[in-house]
């Protein structure tokens, strides 16, 4: 790298109540400290004097209070703004976290007064709103205020975008409990990061989620198995919420994809995910950010039973390209495979990301050659289909949608190459409770990538996060494909 | 110690070559502005000059006895240990420079740096102790000297072995400085000086004290403790007869009571036998509870001397009215009983501390625990009340005022770890979990430390039945607003292995006279073992070391090799019972593992060198297990092997294609 002059560091003072927007190009990473004052990073408070590193074309925001003083790297595309939607963002918390005390109010059989009439249901949010409204950073920043309360919550963090993957990769849809603040650091890990083998120091960055395999970026590709997933997701959480009474005060957060809110008047398997979504996650709230007409039409539908609340989008959100999410997933996949590496700006030397040492964030994972046998692996649904002119003449297709269909690694249209494949849970103990569609059913333990495959001599080659065998297990393929630059 | 100081501090801290970039120059330095207005931790440091300004920066907060600043301070210079001198000098400087009454807190930071991160502050502080606590002892006022003598007293047992803190020398420099000439020494010492010098009642007395404040300690720790109960009353004693005035030669057998009675009662050496590891309060002990209560017994035992010194004198007043007459006049002939008494009592104790020690350790918690239910109970209501009576219309959400979240996410929360920013209320329990908090990035650093050149990998996500039944029981009761994480079963496994991790690493081989020079490498993993000197048994020795057949192994390697074949085995049996339906997904032993694999020491890794059990293998299956080294590539399953680093994968790829 050329650039190894130290830049000039710049400094920003930030009024109450503004935040600074910034925006990392492609290939470098910027430095920001906090000298004076307190500052957050959606919802995730900066200690003072610390550095934190952004890099992997992070588009963030810096909000502060009570007014601020920062010292940036590498000036990047920057501006401070202070119209910001905060404040309705913080009376929502607030009135989350009222939501959160009844509950547990009652949940502990404390006396309620009389006067007090409210329900006393835990905040179960679904956050919808169109593309480039920031319902993720809506749903961070709810997160991290109810962890950072100080009454011990931990919000079940839900990600039901398959295109963003969560804690996993890219096509799955996921849960996990939040116990500690959630940094933003980068674009690759949005929510948080996964647990890995490396001491990290916060618990945000060691995340243990259940994730269930839908496999496409679209929810229109298959929509019904987008809500099967939906319903197991929601089923699980609900047995370990029966179990933890108090741990369910704290409620849940869902975080949707675009498609939900917006699309073609004629699909309607997009109220067939939302009523999935609502069912499954008992949802008692519906936030609708930036999308008048979506508010509207959901008060319409759902108005008598849960409370609709609409809520501005904030004037910072930054429209990304089709490119830039491609570019995006490539680095989740990177990083759950390799960890994150994010060089610091010319002059940095001991900085942190998301709060760790940078050192704690580099991944190894293991590249194994297996026999085809070793990895049954099976598509799920029409895209398995055989080539037409391959079925006998006269005969109908018999793939439904939900079938899955054991993929052959030696036929040359395999599709495996380069493809990611979620490694599934073990299926039941008991033959006797298996059952055809079990696939479906079971949920992610990690992803594999086929890096080669050898068809004479019926091996290939899979990169998987650790060394942990996984012969004998079943894998499902979708329609990502990964490949390591 | 010097394992200590390899694994533990000897690394470079953390930022890693790859991006050190290191500009000796400090013109071009990007953080070197304006000294920050508020001392802030200056992680980013890197050369000697802004380290030393911001070490005594930080070092000129100290103004008062402050635990959370001492231990920021003390992480801090554990984390630039390569500035030892530095640091050493700042300390110095500033406890010359303060006030008397300021000086005080700058010793326990003295103390705590050299007690916890010991190499090789230790050493470093050992040239200049002597004279500075001389000479601040005789500038100090009367209960300030009692602390310092007390923490004085904790350096005779505060080295990771259990010996001197900054060395015999030094010890008794100051002890005669202290007490006058005739200081004795320490329990190793002993024989250095046993003939010469008097023992002053000042000293004895001033020994009995301390002995009696830490017993009374024990004791309102567990009031069931029955030995130390006994220890207090013939210590209680014990003193009227010392202050009675006694003869030289039993002044210093009582003393050496006094002294054995100590040894076998300080909780570090004890917990942590000869084995030089760490100290205890941020060694990764077997039970999570040592880890969270060590640091608050060791410092608070002089921390709060004042508190506990009162009832002492009150009781001993109060109980030798009674008893005086009797004592005054008892002869020499009773003082040999009671000392006997004492060495019985000592001696009960010297054999059964472990356990013993353990348990006071362990109960002093206890109180704390019964009360929390009630005081957080309290701050959930209150935290209710203040929620609940916001007016929030969720049709107008932007219309109230927002000063209510910054009082609630900031000003309610007073305190704040510097190091990751979390927050934590300004109360006791707040700083509570504060403190369980700093000592989790206590043992976070040390693990990073320790696992410096292992490599990481993402973990497998955890089976639904294990997601579901994740709950840690009292997540409202202990407030983790700390950003810890549960203490869920997997967090007990984890402990678990890394207890099972650090007895293996403890375990040693003698090297065989002779062979010092010899290079031993361990056949697993063909990594050479470490020699060290083992100076309590004045042996050479291989550390993490393990002797089968006459080869020594990695004790860690052979552990691991010895799981993976033993799984293996089982699952080739498993596989043997339901051979015909190897079509099928199989329910495999290796489910089990996998969800293991979230703690290093699961993971499973076949071994390259073969072990006999491993044979029946077939080619399959010992290609399915991953090796950690590339060398042994062309060993065997030259072809299918790989696991290999990333960057080795384009060899390995052109190797086997």
């Amino acid at each position: 790298m050329s650039e190894q002059k130290a830049a000039e560091p710049k400094r920003w003072e930030l009024g109450p109540e503004s935040e600074y927007r910034f925006e990392v190009d492609p290939g470098v990473s910027l430095a920001i400290k906090l000298v004076q004052g307190h500052a957050e990073i959606f919802g995730f408070e900066l200690a003072e004097g610390k550095v934190y590193l952004f890099g992997f074309e992070c588009k963030a925001a810096l909000y502060t209070w009570k007014g601020c003083v920062i010292e940036i790297s590498e000036p990047s595309t920057e501006y401070i703004s202070d119209e910001t939607p905060m404040r309705t963002y913080a009376n929502l918390h607030i009135a989350l976290e009222q939501m959160r005390v009844r509950a547990l109010r009652q949940i502990r059989g404390s006396p309620v007064p009389s006067h007090d009439t409210s329900k006393s249901d835990p905040p179960r949010v679904l956050v919808l709103g169109p593309e480039h409204s920031g319902k993720t950073t809506v749903c961070k920043i709810l997160t991290n205020y109810a962890v950072r309360s100080g009454q011990g919550w931990s919000p079940f963090l839900v990600n039901v975008d398959p295109s963003e993957g969560g804690w996993a990769a890219p096509g799955a849809i996921s849960v996990a409990p939040v116990y500690g603040p959630i940094p933003t650091a980068s674009p690759a890990n949005p929510l948080g990061t996964a647990a890995t083998t490396a001491p990290v120091s916060l618990s945000s960055n060691a995340l243990l989620p259940l994730a269930y395999w839908y496999g496409h970026s679209e929810t229109k590709k298959n929509p019904l198995l987008m809500d099967r997933m939906i319903r197991n997701l929601g089923e699980n959480v609900n047995d370990r919420f029966e179990l933890d009474p108090e741990g369910r005060a704290s409620g849940l957060i869902v975080d949707t994809p675009s498609s939900f809110a917006t699309g073609p008047a004629a699909n309607n398997h997009r109220h067939k995910l939302i009523k999935a979504c609502i069912d499954a996650f008992k949802i008692s709230m519906i936030v609708v950010v930036g999308h008048e007409k979506l508010n509207v039409e959901v008060q319409r539908t759902y108005g008598s039973l849960l409370s609709v609340v609409k809520i501005p989008k904030s004037g910072g959100v930054v429209e990304v390209d089709y490119s830039y999410r491609e570019r995006v997933r490539n680095y989740e996949m990177h990083t759950y495979m390799y960890g994150q590496v994010i060089h610091p700006p010319a002059g940095i030397t001991n900085a942190t990301l998301g709060g760790e040492n940078l050192t704690d964030l580099v991944l190894s994972p293991s590249s194994t050659v297996i026999n085809f046998g070793d990895l049954h692996i099976y598509r799920v649904g029409s895209d398995a289909m055989a080539p037409s002119d391959a079925l006998p003449v006269g005969a109908a297709r018999t793939v439904s949608e939900m079938q899955p269909v054991l993929v052959d690694p030696a036929s040359p249209g395999s599709g495996l190459l380069n493809a990611v494949l979620a490694l599934l849970a073990p299926p039941n103990h008991d033959e006797n409770e298996r059952y055809d569609e079990e696939v479906l059913d079971l949920t992610v333990v990690g992803f594999l990538v086929i890096t080669n495959i050898d068809i004479p001599k019926r091996k290939m080659t899979v990169l998987a996060p650790n060394r942990g065998s996984f012969i004998g297990r079943t894998a499902v393929i979708g329609s990502y494909e990964w490949q390591d630059q | 110690m010097s394992l200590y100081s390899h694994n533990l501090y000897g690394q470079p801290s953390y930022g890693g070559p790859s991006y050190r970039a290191s500009p000796p120059t400090s013109n071009g330095y990007y953080y070197a502005q304006p000294p920050p207005q508020s001392p802030a931790p200056p992680v980013y440091e890197v050369d000697a000059t802004s380290f030393r300004r911001d070490f005594s920066t930080r070092l000129a907060e100290l103004t008062f006895n402050s635990r959370p600043i001492i231990q920021q301070l003390s992480m801090f210079a554990q984390d630039y240990s390569r500035y030892a001198d530095i640091v050493g000098q700042c300390v110095q400087a500033h406890i010359r420079r303060v006030p008397p009454w300021m000086k005080l807190p700058a010793f326990y930071l003295l103390d705590a740096i050299s007690k916890n991160v010991f190499e090789p502050y230790a050493r470093q502080f050992a040239s200049f102790v002597v004279p500075l606590y001389l000479e601040t002892y005789h500038l100090v006022d009367d209960s300030t000297r009692g602390k310092m003598e007390e923490m004085l007293l904790t350096w005779r047992t505060g080295s990771p072995s259990g010996k001197e803190l900054f060395g015999v020398q030094q010890q008794l420099a100051i002890e005669r400085g202290v007490w006058g000439g005739g200081a004795a020494g320490s329990s190793s010492a002993v024989n250095f000086h046993s003939g010469s010098g008097s023992i002053t009642k000042a000293q004895v007395l001033s020994e009995l004290l301390y002995t009696l404040g830490q017993k009374e300690r024990a004791v309102q720790a567990n009031p069931y403790d029955t030995l130390s109960q006994n220890h207090i009353a013939v210590l209680q004693q014990l003193r009227m007869h010392v202050e009675a005035g006694v003869s030289q030669e039993e002044l210093r057998q009582i003393l050496n009571q006094l002294r054995n009675l100590v040894k076998s009662t300080v909780p570090p050496p004890i917990l942590q036998p000869p084995a030089p590891s760490a100290p205890a309060w941020q060694s990764q002990s077997p039970f999570p509870p040592q880890i969270s209560q060590i640091p608050q017994v060791a410092p608070q035992s002089y921390i709060q001397p004042v508190k506990i010194e009162e009832p002492p004198l009150a009781s001993l007043s109060a109980i030798s009215q009674p008893v005086q007459p009797t004592s005054v006049t008892a002869p020499p002939g009773n003082i040999a009983n009671l000392l006997s008494t004492l060495l019985k009592a000592g001696v009960l104790s010297a054999n059964g501390t472990p356990t013993g020690a353990g348990a006071t350790v362990k109960e002093q918690d206890a109180p704390v625990e019964l009360q929390k239910p009630e005081a957080t109970n309290e701050l959930i209501r209150e935290y209710r009340d203040k929620i609940l009576s916001e007016n929030v219309n969720l049709y107008s959400l932007d219309s109230t005022r927002p000063s209510l979240i910054v009082d609630l996410l900031y000003n309610q929360q007073g305190l704040q770890c510097k190091q990751c920013g979390i927050r934590f209320p300004d109360t006791k329990l707040g700083k509570r979990r504060q403190d369980d908090h700093l000592d989790m990035h206590f043992r976070q650093n040390r693990k990073a430390s320790d696992d410096v050149g292992r490599g990481h990998s993402r973990s497998w996500f955890t089976s639904v039945e294990d997601w579901i039944q994740d709950i840690s029981g009292d997540r409202k009761g202990k407030g983790r607003s700390d950003g810890s994480g549960p203490l869920n079963a997997k967090a007990a496994a984890a402990a678990e292995t890394a207890k099972r991790e650090e007895d293996l690493r403890s375990q040693y081989v003698i090297v065989p006279p002779g062979e010092e020079a010899h290079i031993m490498s361990c056949p697993i993993c063909k990594e050479t073992l470490k020699s060290e000197f083992l100076e309590e048994d004045e042996e050479w020795v291989w550390k993490n070391a393990t002797k089968k057949d006459d080869k020594i192994y990695h004790a860690t390697c052979y552990a691991e090799a010895i799981v993976s074949t033993s799984s293996l085995a089982a699952r080739l049996r498993s596989e043997k019972a339901h051979g015909s339906r190897s079509a099928t997904p199989e329910v495999h032993p290796m489910t089990i593992l996998s969800v293991r694999a979230m703690t290093p020491l699961a993971t499973v890794r076949v071994s390259g060198s073969k072990s006999p059990s491993q044979s029946p293998l077939s080619d399959t299956k010992v290609a399915t297990g991953t090796k950690r080294k590339v060398e042994h590539f062309d060993s065997n399953v030259a072809e299918e092997a790989s696991g290999t680093p990333p960057l080795k994968k384009m060899a390995l790829t052109s190797v086997s294609s």
